[in-house]
């Protein structure tokens, strides 16, 4: 599932680390999220929307083709 | 919410007396009796791995006990919603492996009482059990390896 958490992350000119800190997962699980290699647990997905103030739909973006992923 | 140095804490005593309990195991079983029923090679081991998994939660978070940082930081590594994910895929998998094993240990046994196939000896069923505790383990640790690379 393509996700804009490195342009959010970017535009809060926050690092990897910082990011993992502040939702409390491992900078590797925000590497796999931001690589799209990963797709995170609706608990994450709401923290990580929340710590950038958007919602879930404007931070992950779900198409019919995402679906086996 | 769990206080992080706390747990932390927690782990390095677990470390401690896995330590302790590992070397207590291993020094004993040294001076056992060879004239007793149990193989003490078995407590050696146990006591070998019980030591082992001590030092390795000393070395994992021991760094946690510096600051509250620290400590945040390694309880979300270990917490991490995707390393949970990749153990209990790689548990599955081990299991799975494991039970493969079994299986054909005890198939082997049954058509061998029949004698159908040849009755394994003390060495070659040693072997086997052997491989029955080291094979799972290898695939468990193999499926964290390649799992940490793709997922």
């Amino acid at each position: 599932m393509k996700n804009r958490l490195a342009q959010l992350r970017g535009a809060n000119d926050w690092t990897q680390q910082e990011l993992a800190d502040r939702v409390e997962v491992s900078r590797q699980t925000i590497i796999s999220l931001e690589s799209g290699r990963y797709n995170p647990s609706i608990l994450l997905a709401f923290r990580l929307a929340g710590i950038f103030k958007v919602q879930i739909e404007d931070l992950f973006l779900y198409s019919e083709e995402n679906q086996d992923d | 919410m769990t206080d992080p140095r706390k747990w932390i804490a927690t782990r390095v005593r677990l470390g401690w007396a896995l330590l302790a309990a590992g070397g207590l195991a291993a020094y004993f079983a040294r001076w056992a009796t060879s004239a007793t029923p149990y193989n003490f090679r078995i407590i050696i081991v146990l006591g070998t791995l019980l030591m082992a998994s001590g030092v390795g939660l000393l070395v994992r978070f021991s760094a946690g006990l510096k600051d509250e940082a620290s400590a945040r930081r390694i309880m979300a590594n270990v917490r991490d919603e995707r390393t949970v994910m990749i153990r209990m895929r790689a548990g599955n998998r081990a299991f799975w492996m494991s039970s493969v094993l079994v299986y054909a240990g005890l198939m082997w046994t049954s058509y061998a009482a029949k004698g159908d196939l040849p009755v394994l000896s003390q060495d070659a069923l040693w072997d086997f059990l052997a491989a029955a505790v080291v094979v799972p383990l290898a695939v468990y640790i193999g499926s964290m390896l390649i799992d940490e690379r793709t997922t």
